[in-house]
């Protein structure tokens, strides 16, 4: 087999979830079928590595140090919420009720696959909480287990390096729209773990 | 490899779980009369999947399957549900008893009492006890399911000696006397690394690692 053929398979086995054949697979096709697509994907995949960096604010990726988003002056510098992903940022931020700003994890702790916090890198979330105008942070990270432990670890790191900031986290609940007949059990479980009180009378 | 049609279904807990293809999820699952299984969840990963929000470790849940070969379809998990969520410490010592029985459980052999013995763990650590005794209680349990429990006055495999007394404790279960983190403690600890073949615990770094960097 040509050594170029052979660099490119050995590329692609990288990525997640792509097992030898799959690589092989991928490589003929491009090759054989859409040489032009095999060029944009290469010039693409080039220019990204070259000029994708991670923004100094957010740790999102940016095409310059610190993103449009982080350098809006609109944006209220006193709350910061915590996400997993961009794609969790884009999502939360299309519900258009947030106007603060955001940090990106990229990714999650995760005990049983040896992702710990040093992994995560959380030290560049700490230094950027730590700064005065932040009042309040949003735990933003997903309600799945991983997610869950996630939280709960940086809740207590950020409240014992930054103890004069609110932390609080997303309420679970039945979706908007959604009827209790349908919701799932683990969903109303969750729910009414996180009910909240909507009179408090003493008699 | 058992490659028999089969079926069944059980009470069972899932210990970890990965992403499988596009759009599945690859469950090791614990079962009280199965044991260990490898349960393929086909598109759990979708948005609007049912499986979704059930397969969550440290909740009880009536498990079905069939299919043949070491992986098995997941055709249902239903929510038993009657457990709060572990949080905060006991979170991360959940996360230690999944590992305990990933690394020690071979896969498809029944291990009831063993398996009981981690719900009583999992449902005492979701009801706020002290941790350190249910872990203890934990520890033993899975050295008697794999028949690495040694008799008194044999002391196991390793060299870390035991008093009368101590193993007294541990005979009774007395996990919360004060002897037991004193000198069962270590005891254990060296068995189970025995066990485990000097290859170490990805949780137990964690644990280091919470509480020097957070609880303090
Ligand atoms: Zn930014």
């Amino acid at each position: 087999m040509s050594q170029a053929l052979n660099e490119l398979i050995d590329a692609l086995k990288r990525l997640p979830g792509l097992g030898p054949r799959s690589a092989q697979r991928l490589a003929h096709h491009l090759l054989n079928h859409d040489r032009a697509a095999a060029k944009r994907l290469a010039r693409a995949l080039a220019r990204a590595a070259e000029v994708l960096v991670h923004c100094a604010e957010c740790n999102t990726f940016s095409e310059t140090p610190v993103c449009a988003r982080c350098a809006d002056p609109a944006r209220d510098r006193s709350v910061v919420c915590v996400v997993e992903t961009p794609a969790d940022l884009e999502a939360f931020d299309a519900a258009h009720v947030f106007q603060g700003c955001y940090y990106v994890l990229m990714g999650r702790l995760s005990p049983l696959d040896g992702i710990g916090p040093k992994a995560l890198g959380i030290e560049k979330l700490l230094a950027r909480i730590a700064r005065p105008e932040v009042k309040e942070v949003v735990l933003a990270t997903n309600f799945t287990a991983e997610g869950e432990a996630t939280a709960q670890w940086l809740a207590e790191r950020i409240a014992a390096a930054v103890p004069t900031c609110t932390i609080t986290r997303l309420a679970r609940g039945v979706p908007v729209g959604g009827e209790l007949e349908y919701a799932d059990p683990a969903t109303i479980a969750y729910a009414w773990h996180d009910r909240r009180v909507l009179t408090n009378q003493q008699s | 490899m058992n490659e028999t049609r089969r079926g069944g279904s059980d009470r069972g807990f899932l210990l970890h779980a990965e992403p499988w293809r596009e759009t599945s999820l690859l469950v090791d699952a614990w079962t009280r009369a199965h044991g260990r299984l490898w349960l393929v969840a086909k598109g759990a990963k979708r948005p609007h999947s049912a499986l979704r929000s059930v397969l969550l470790p440290f909740q009880p849940l009536h498990l079905r399957w069939s299919g043949k070969g070491e992986r098995l379809t997941l055709t249902g998990a239903e929510w038993l549900g009657g457990m709060p969520l572990l949080s905060g410490e006991a979170l991360w010592c959940g996360y230690y008893l999944n590992e305990l029985i990933l690394r020690l459980a071979p896969r498809e052999v029944p291990h009831p009492e063993w398996f009981d013995a981690y719900e009583t763990a999992v449902r005492a650590l979701a009801a706020g006890e002290p941790v350190a005794p249910v872990l203890r209680a934990f520890e033993w349990a899975s050295l008697q399911a794999t028949g690495h429990a040694p008799q008194w006055p044999e002391t196991g495999p390793v060299a870390v000696p035991l008093s009368a007394e101590a193993y007294q404790a541990v005979a009774q279960g007395a996990w919360s006397a004060p002897i037991v983190a004193r000198e069962v403690k270590p005891w254990l600890r060296a068995l189970i690394d025995h066990c485990l073949e000097g290859r170490p615990l990805r949780t137990r770094a964690f644990m280091k690692e919470w509480v020097t960097n957070g609880k303090g």
